[in-house]
């Protein structure tokens, strides 16, 4: 014997990524299962292998994907899971209609600009946009990847989930195309916010639609397809006000309106937070978890103001830390009914799907 | 129901099977195509079991260690049933389809 653990014990060291009262149903019949799946009856060779194997990444694999769907519960699972799975799957639209708003001022820009780039479906791009001049393509690809995601949160809302995962991952590609190619030319006016938005609102829906499973119940179409335009209206009808009566200036920035909007949504939904009616602490969860998107990327976007083409202006500074105060107070608003939620909801209905 | 429940639930229309010999039997009856992994299996049970279609038959020792067998309910016959009926039904349509054009290969 060598002191090191052995192969049931490795087995078991990655099962204690199951939670808790999963791993107390079924973990002695899954190692049990999984020994008997290398044993091979002969003394000599299981003692070697018990010693010395250990679990393939297939194997590991199958645990962490498990895992990840008993974490972010579905219908039937115990009610804190239930309420994580439920705040990460509206985080999940939520970050996904920031794209898709994106997308419809593209469509905006194509219906209102007189002349149409080349590619036809994409409009002109501002001189400020166009990396290079002479290559149109990495700008047509951040519109068109924006004409994706609109397509990815209606597939989402309408519970095509493996349409709208297959359609996530080439429009963040295309996102990351545009970056890369934008970071490589240096023509990228703010990189770390840029890449901080990349990695917020394009890698982590992808890989976080892994909670959109058979056992999520599926989502209130209605009022997430009407969030869409209203959103819009909400972000571009001040933006465009502005714009209109020469005070642009006034208009924050991508992670400035991020918290702002957030904030105020904090705000709008405290009377039914602190009313601790059921269902509303999945709702104040949520919030948190966008809080934490939109703080992540206001700070990362201090990067950019640090150097490069901002540096002469340190009032933008002042205005992000603002705008970061005025988030986490509205945020303090809800964070005690987000704690509720993970003991305090009504447990969810068992409608399991086979499979 | 999904390619990996069918199975399983066929697997267990037999008689009651621990859960290593039910991996047994799915790899076999999809001859070769499904090969379950233990987190992927457990995966599958706990939704049958939670949707009814499965339940916990015995446990035996074995090796020091307890197995524990699961059998189909009375819903689960009846689901699996349907499902094959299903299947099949869409196979004939395939087959008849098929032998209508013949099968033949682009290009």
């Amino acid at each position: 014997m060598t002191g090191e653990p052995g192969l049931e014990q490795r087995y078991r060291r990655v099962l204690c990524l199951l939670p808790g009262y999963y791993r107390e149903q079924w973990e002695e019949d899954m190692v049990a299962a999984f020994l008997d799946s290398w044993l091979t009856g002969d003394p000599d060779t299981d003692e070697r292998v018990l010693e010395f194997c250990k679990p393939g990444w297939q194997e590991v694999a199958s645990v962490i994907l498990l895992a990840g769907r008993l974490y972010l519960g579905g219908a039937g699972a115990p009610r804190r899971y239930f309420a994580w799975g439920q705040a990460v799957r509206y985080t999940v639209l939520a970050l996904l209609m920031v794209h898709a708003v994106r997308g419809l001022d593209g469509l905006r820009l194509v219906f209102l600009a007189r002349g149409l780039h080349p590619v036809g479906i994409v409009p002109a791009p501002p001189a400020a946009m166009a990396p290079v001049p002479g290559i149109a393509w990495p700008v047509g690809a951040w519109y068109l990847a924006g004409y994706a995601w609109i397509v990815v949160f209606a597939a989402l809302v309408l519970g095509h989930y493996r349409a709208a995962r297959g359609l996530a991952a080439m429009a963040a590609a295309l996102d990351l195309a545009w970056l890369a190619q934008g970071q490589l030319t240096g023509a990228l006016l703010s990189p770390y916010g840029s890449w901080a938005f990349w990695m917020l609102h394009d890698l982590v829906p992808v890989l976080a639609m892994a909670a959109f499973h058979r056992d999520a119940p599926p989502v209130a179409r209605w009022p997430w397809l009407l969030a869409l335009p209203a959103t819009y209206l909400l972000v571009a009808v001040p933006e465009l006000a502005a714009t209109a009566t020469g005070h642009q200036a006034w208009v924050p920035d991508l992670p400035g309106q991020s918290c702002i909007l957030v904030a105020v949504l904090c705000v709008a939904h405290t009377p039914r937070a602190l009313s601790g009616r059921a269902g509303t602490g999945v709702w104040s969860l949520t919030l948190v978890l966008l809080a934490a998107a939109a703080a992540a990327y206001r700070i990362a976007s201090f990067g950019d103001y640090l150097q490069g083409h901002y540096l002469q202006d340190p009032h933008l500074i002042n205005v992000g830390l603002a705008e970061l105060l005025i988030l986490v107070a509205a945020v303090a608003l809800v964070a005690p009914s987000a704690a509720r939620a993970q003991t305090a909801m009504p447990a969810a209905p068992l409608h399991p799907q086979p499979g | 129901m999904t390619g990996q429940a069918f199975f399983v639930l066929t697997a267990l229309a037999d008689g009651p099977r621990h859960g290593y010999a039910i991996v047994g039997d799915v790899a076999e009856l999809s001859q070769g195509r499904v090969k379950l992994k233990i987190g992927s299996l457990y995966g599958v049970l706990g939704r049958l079991a939670g949707a009814g279609l499965i339940e916990p038959d015995r446990e035996e020792a074995h090796d020091g260690r307890l197995r524990r067998y699961y059998r189909l309910t009375r819903d689960g016959r009846k689901a699996l049933a349907e499902e094959a009926e299903l299947r099949a039904a869409t196979a004939s349509v395939v087959r008849a389809r098929l032998g209508r054009r013949g099968p033949q290969v682009a290009g």
